[in-house]
């Protein structure tokens, strides 16, 4: 192992040097600035009144996750996959690296692009809604009413652990299908189609209801209170669905990587 | 490196690859010394992509096994393919990134690769004029260019290339050919090609391998110019052949047509020669008749279809 810094600085030439790359900070950083312009542009309240900067940092958060998710999943798609369907894989794993260093390449490099993005967006967002508002240090969330700074951290943190989940099984089905969009597909079902699953197999009452990762999956509900009511029947707890993504984490990892490692590439 | 010398560089032992209950390959076993040009020919669906497949680590062997410069694939795949440089079909490039990028790229994955080594590859395949553009606006015969370039960066002692001359124009491939052999020449390196082109492998190699349906029919020499052959059958063109077939009957010559056909090595051909122009026969033309390796190819594997 002479240097496994080249092999992150490959994958990540070939992530920045796609125009889309960029296409997809661009918006990212225009949405969080719309929704700041729209709030600034009409306010809501009676006499006129600007709205506290957190409540469209809030409104950009909601989005701009989700965003960070689906950009994070198009890579997570892209890495193998893209490798299978234009052959290049052939020329990759001819090198003196193992094919599990190889994969563990891509898969740090892509959560180092979903850390970037998250990060970037949480800064930019944070900035621009302040300077739009003004500081608003008195504001509190959630269900235990916390200064609003310290409560977002928390939120963001929260769905890191979410996106992570959603993009590593981006990266297996990437994977082990070889197949681009069918990793996209599934995974944005698992983020959208997930939360209406949620509200579904919430109304039943058998004891393994609580095993299923999409249950799991949106740990920010244990900071505002979204879903409680269930979650307390099914005596649900943060360290709880931890626990189950943690398992759910391994065995998506363990397939992977056998996989990607078995594999004859015939492509 | 004085150990290696006699060893060879690659070995395929008793190679077997099934998928299935189909058998692919089967117990295919030969060994390429050092500074070899070695051809590795076969018709279409032989088994050479999956044998190549193999010996690069990309496909798992059922059985059997391939040593690399004393290393075998399959456990010490690090230390084996470090010695090998390789386009695997078609050089696929990741179109979005330049020719260098795309060097740089592989350079980085090996150990000592540095800048210099790069531009002095680039300037060995004469794609220096167009290095920095996209390799999706690059012409087969560049793409092929940036392939051989990305294979010996590291400066490999086994250099693989499956149907290197494909999508190459005659000057490419004449390119090729003598950079190959300047390769197996000054840097000792040994060279493993595909083809299907089998002109093309009697120019190029020193060795080829037959392969029909997974196995390995025949390997043989390939007469190159300067080693003359010794007897051969050769044809001369005469205005009197009957005449000429009883005039040479003590060299059992045979009367075809308009020519004779006689065994005979330089010296003789040179007597026989003056025999017929001393009794009056017109010699229009001389020709030895040697079987090019397509005609052994094609007497070897008997024309037959894809199995």
């Amino acid at each position: 192992m002479f240097n496994f810094i080249q092999l992150i600085r490959n994958e990540n030439m070939k992530i920045y040097r796609r125009p889309r790359t960029w296409v997809m900070l661009f918006i990212l950083i225009a949405i969080s600035l719309a929704v700041s312009i729209m709030a600034y542009a009409f306010p809501d309240g009676a006499n006129g009144e600007l709205p506290s900067m957190w409540l469209p940092f809030q409104i950009s958060t909601m989005l701009g996750i989700n965003i960070v998710t689906i950009f994070a999943v198009v890579i997570a798609a892209e890495t193998v996959a893209g490798e299978f369907s234009s052959g290049t894989i052939k020329l990759l794993l001819i090198r003196p690296w193992s094919r599990s260093k190889i994969l563990l390449s891509k898969y740090l490099t892509l959560l180092l692009f979903a850390v970037l993005f998250m990060a970037l967006f949480l800064v930019w967002n944070f900035a621009v809604n302040w300077l739009f508002f003004g500081a608003d240090t008195a504001a509190v969330r959630g269900i235990d009413q916390l200064p609003a700074l310290n409560f977002f951290l928390q939120y963001y943190g929260y769905e890191f652990i979410s996106l992570v989940m959603v993009v590593t099984l981006s990266f297996l089905v990437s994977t082990v299908f070889r197949s681009g969009s069918f990793a996209i597909g599934l995974s944005i079902f698992l983020l959208f189609g997930g939360q209406l699953l949620t509200g579904i197999l919430s109304l039943m009452n058998y004891p393994w209801v609580k095993y299923v990762i999409f249950m799991n999956l949106r740990l920010s509900d244990y900071l505002n209170g979204g879903n409680m009511f269930a979650r307390a029947e099914q005596e649900m707890t943060l360290g709880f669905s931890l626990s189950v993504l943690a398992v759910y984490y391994v065995i998506f990892i363990a397939i992977t990587w056998y996989i990607f490692k078995k594999r004859d590439v015939a492509t | 490196m004085q150990q290696h010398m006699d060893e060879p560089v690659v070995r395929l032992q008793g190679v077997t690859k099934r998928i299935g209950r189909r058998t692919i390959i089967d117990k295919l076993t030969l060994d390429v010394p050092q500074g070899e040009v070695f051809g590795f020919l076969g018709p279409n669906g032989s088994g050479k992509t999956t044998t190549i497949r193999m010996m690069v680590g990309l496909m798992k062997l059922t059985e059997g096994e391939i040593i690399v410069r004393g290393h075998r694939i399959s456990s010490q795949f690090e230390q084996a393919i470090k010695h090998v440089g390789a386009i695997v079909e078609n050089p696929e490039m990741y179109k979005y990134l330049s020719g260098y990028d795309n060097l740089l790229h592989y350079a980085r994955m090996f150990p000592g690769v540095t800048k210099q080594r790069i531009d002095e590859v680039i300037e060995l395949v004469g794609l220096k004029a167009r290095i920095h553009d996209k390799v999706k606006t690059y012409s087969l015969g560049m793409r092929q260019r940036l392939g051989v370039a990305q294979a010996i960066l590291h400066k490999p002692a086994l250099l693989i290339l499956d149907e290197p001359t494909n999508g190459l124009d005659p000057a490419g491939i004449r390119e090729l050919r003598d950079y190959l052999r300047r390769l197996a020449v000054e840097e000792n390196t040994s060279v493993f090609v595909s083809s299907h082109l089998l002109s093309e492998m009697e120019l190029m190699c020193d060795r080829v391998a037959i392969i029909q349906a997974g196995k390995l029919i025949d390997i043989r020499q390939v007469h190159r110019s300067g080693s003359e052959p010794e007897a051969a059958q050769v044809a001369f063109e005469v205005d009197q052949a009957s005449e000429a077939a009883q005039l040479l009957s003590d060299l059992e010559a045979v009367h075809q047509e308009n020519r004779i056909l006689v065994t005979a090595d330089r010296e003789q051909i040179a007597r026989i020669n003056a025999r017929l122009v001393s009794a009056g026969i017109k010699v229009f033309s001389i020709r030895p008749l040697t079987k090019s390796l397509e005609d052994q190819f094609l007497e070897v594997t008997g024309g037959e279809q894809i199995v």
